[in-house]
């Protein structure tokens, strides 16, 4: 049998009755879950891993291991479409692939554009969902024989390479950017280390052990910080917020983003497929990308919407592209993944280069029912988003005790520690503090999260050199990423006494 | 019509669960009767309220997996009158865990601890130290256990653990070890005491610890480490495929099935016995009547079918191991960790 019949057979299983109704509900939670701040797709996941359990009960466990697979997926990518919306509505990224969804989404809902911010998401993530589906039926064993390629120097650098490239290009001073990056870093580095094991920063407090949470620093920093300033800004709440005069994106919109729509599509999937990268490094590298090769670069951060296209499509491309090692290799990318990876092994079903030989029916129906799913979430969230942009008219004063109360309930339902709490409440006073003095927050909370990444890494790649650094020069990717980081840098401040023909020249090298 | 439609599976519904329910009161008392007479915990009226079983990991973890195995048979086999609810409680490589349940389940007959090494060894250590340990809580039986293993990619030059151990103790800083953990943790004190017993400085030893036993296996397939040291039942698929070689196994004889053919440290010439157990815990100071109840249903729940099913698909070894052989257990695996903590100047 050649690929395509397996599709066929696999369609076969994905229009069973009950498994469309899984994947609708898949979805349809999905939705929910990426909606609500604080509950990601990985707690979706998990939390209804055991309700998928005895769901499935009475099928035979080939069966049941598939119907179960395609409502946990549903709510991955449910979860993804979902995540947009507290990004564009309350400046609050709910997971760190939708912090740079916040810099233009915010600003497209404050100039009364929220619905077609969040009708671009939806579309954008609807191509990204079914380009990544083409890319893992055509290229899932030469990509994962690539991507398990990649070692701790070519992280490093790509991790560098990253950081780098968002704090160049947000917010309205690099200083202040890198100031902000410096800061994530830092924050990052409490918790024990997972390389050499040794604790920092932790007082021999064991809830430090694990580090600070990226989600209780985010919430705190846009959520609350966001409604501290709203609160103390007395004029802006009294201003009217613009009115919503169409909720569906112009054709001058659509046409806009269709460019980014298809870029970020392609980029994004293709840096999903490596594993621990994923999403949150897609979204900000189609942002850049996008804000890069604009003709109105200044139309960023000020409500364009390729800003909210790009990243919102990548990030839901690197959700299909995560799925490419987990189910040629076995080795989850995300932990999102990792616990999907959980449910396969409920069912007695070990991923690995064996799962397309042993068990053909639960991966081509569950690759089949992601197109059907795919569809479902993009029909739902066309209604969704008329309902979702009315929020925005919500006045202030039931507002903000709504954004509080979710963000209290979010973390706690996820962290469950009154420290997390404690937490939350500083780094809302921080946010607050650092937005009005014009510090951006995407590359303190990117930092965070990639911060660990990238020192496990830096430590991980000297290790196999014996503390030899030019190991990152050697390995001829991880210098080319250096190499454009450098350049990342140094040309901006040359560039500041050029004429802009120089700088054209060097965009197009 | 609609309603008249469904009337019969109402109907049917509503009788098979008043059945049940009746069922589950017959074998409920049928089990006091049981324990009754065994004599071992005449006086003991337990449990008699929903049990809480608290894990130091998050959902989808190893140690998650063995308490959703144990509330989920407990009840299908109707061990356990009262439903066993799972309580996650991530942080700090089980600390924050440990601690909690340590402080504030320790009056609380009513409660599990679910742990596997470093309930031990983050009691020793002197990084990330947990001011908890094992005896801070009662050990009620380890369940089953995964077994500790050394592998190489298909194409490593390395066929058997002699040849290894000969080029690690030559040239120590030419061979990387990855594995899923940080220092300290089992995988890296698996490959130490590998390195201890054969005369090796464990100093010496290239250790890279990863995010996951998955991140590990990864760099071992794309070549950016040479050996892996991990457990069994993530890899026996990549086994089977060909595409990793074990060179030895922790257990004490050689394993059935698909890798009878897989030696074992010890035939090999190297003493070392290692199981990454499982284990069920309960408060400081439990009456010895509800130690007893924990130690017939951990017994009864290990040896029926559906448990050996279950653990056998998801490849670990069953090993049992009640409540006074597992507190031995303990005893002897703390005087190992310490051995060589101390040797790797890691002891607290």
């Amino acid at each position: 049998m050649n690929t395509f019949d397996f599709l066929m057979q696999g369609f076969a299983v994905a229009f069973q009755w009950q498994n469309i109704l899984f994947a609708f509900a898949g979805v349809l939670i999905g939705t929910a879950v990426g909606v609500l701040p604080g509950i990601g797709p990985m707690n979706g996941v998990a939390l209804l891993l055991p309700v998928t359990a005895s769901l499935t009960a009475g099928l035979s466990p080939e069966n049941a291991a598939a119907s179960a697979l395609i409502l946990l997926a549903g709510i991955y990518y449910g979860a993804m479409y979902g995540g947009s919306t507290t990004s564009i509505l309350l400046n609050t990224p709910g997971e760190s692939a939708s912090v740079m969804t916040t810099l233009d989404g915010y600003q497209m809902a404050k100039n009364g554009r929220a619905g077609a911010a969040l009708a671009i998401s939806a579309i954008g993530s609807f191509v990204a969902g079914i380009v990544a589906l083409f890319g893992l039926i055509l290229l899932a064993k030469p990509l994962s024989l690539i991507a398990i390629r990649f070692g701790p120097a070519e992280y490093f650098a790509l991790m560098v390479l990253g950081l780098l490239a968002v704090s160049g290009l947000v917010g309205k001073s690099m200083t202040k950017a890198l100031m902000m990056m410096m800061l994530g870093l830092a924050l990052g580095t409490v918790g024990i280390d997972a390389v050499s094991g040794s604790a920092r920063f932790t007082f021999d407090i064991p809830v430090l052990y694990s580090g600070l949470a990226f989600l209780t620093i985010a919430v705190g920093l846009f959520a609350l910080g966001e409604v501290f300033k709203t609160t103390l800004e007395k004029d802006s709440t009294d201003a009217p917020i613009a009115k919503i005069t169409r909720v569906m994106p112009t054709k001058q919109d659509m046409k806009d983003s269709a460019f980014p729509i298809a870029r970020s599509s392609v980029l994004g999937f293709f840096i999903g497929v490596l594993p621990g990268a994923g999403a949150t490094i897609a979204s900000s590298f189609s942002y850049v990308m996008e804000k890069k090769i604009s003709k109105n670069p200044e139309k960023f951060g000020k409500g364009a919407i390729e800003g909210v296209a790009a990243p919102e499509t990548a990030n839901n491309a690197a959700a299909g592209g995560a799925l490419i090692p987990l189910l040629t290799l076995g080795i989850p990318g995300s932990g999102t993944t990792a616990i999907m990876m959980g449910a396969f092994i409920m069912y007695n079903i070990q991923p690995g280069p064996l799962l397309f030989q042993n068990h053909p029916n639960v991966v081509w129906g569950l690759i089949a029912s992601m197109f059907v799913g795919n569809l479902m979430l993009l029909v739902l969230n066309m209604p969704l988003v008329k309902v979702f942009a009315k929020l925005i008219d919500t006045p202030v004063k039931y507002l903000m005790p709504l954004i509080i109360a979710f963000s209290v309930f979010g973390v706690y339902a996820v962290q469950f520690t009154t420290f997390d709490l404690m937490l939350l409440l500083v780094a809302g006073v921080f946010g607050y503090f650092l937005s009005k003095n014009d510090f951006p927050l995407p590359p303190l909370v990117l930092a965070l999260v990639l911060g660990p990444m990238l020192e496990n890494n830096l430590m991980r790649a000297l290790t196999l050199s014996n503390g030899d650094y030019m190991i990152f020069f050697e390995k001829p990717l991880a210098a080319i990423f250096l190499v454009i980081a450098g350049l990342w840098l140094a040309v901006p401040l040359f560039l500041k006494n050029k004429s802009n023909k120089i700088k054209k020249a060097l965009v197009e090298n | 019509m609609a309603f008249k439609k469904w009337l019969p599976v109402l109907l049917s519904v509503s009788v098979v669960l008043g059945l049940s329910g009746c069922g589950e009161e017959t074998s409920s008392s049928a089990d006091a009767n049981t324990v009754e007479e065994s004599g071992e915990a005449a006086t003991v009226d337990f449990p008699t309220q929903p049990i809480t079983a608290v894990v130091p990991n998050s959902a989808g973890g190893g140690n998650d997996a063995a308490a959703r195995t144990l509330s989920k048979l407990m009840s299908n086999l109707d061990l356990v009158s009262q439903p066993i609810t799972v309580q996650n409680k991530p942080g700090g490589g089980q600390a924050v865990g440990m601690a909690e349940f340590a402080t504030k389940y320790n009056k609380d007959p009513h409660s599990l601890y679910v742990g596997s090494p470093p309930t031990i060894i983050n009691n020793l250590r002197n990084e990330g130290n947990s001011p908890y340990g094992y005896k801070d809580v009662t050990p009620l039986g380890m369940i089953y256990s995964d077994i500790a293993i050394l592998a190489v990619k298909k194409d490593s030059k390395y066929k058997d653990l002699k040849s290894f151990v000969a080029d690690l103790k030559a040239n120590p800083e030419e061979i990387s070890i990855v594995g899923g953990s940080g220092p300290g943790s089992q995988d890296h004190l698996t490959v130490m005491l590998l390195a201890d017993k054969s005369g090796i400085d464990p100093k010496k030893v290239k250790y890279i610890g990863y995010d996951g036993s998955g991140d590990a296996l990864t760099s071992l397939l794309g070549e950016n480490g040479d050996a892996l040291t991990t457990d069994l039942s993530g890899i026996t698929e990549f086994v089977k495929s060909g595409d990793v070689r074990i060179l030895a196994v922790a257990s004490p004889e050689r394993l059935s099935g698909d890798l009878a053919d897989v030696p074992t440290y010890t035939e090999q010439g190297v003493d070392l016995v290692y199981y990454n157990w499982r284990g069920i815990f309960g408060p400081q100071d439990l009456d010895p009547g509800i130690v007893g109840f924990w130690d017939e249903n951990l017994k009864a729940l290990t040896e029926s079918q559906e448990f050996q099913d279950e653990i056998a698909a998801s490849g670990f070894v069953p090993g049992y191991l009640d409540s006074a052989e597992f507190t031995t257990y303990l005893e002897e695996q703390e005087v190992m960790f310490e051995e060589i903590l101390g040797k790797l100047d890691m002891l607290k």
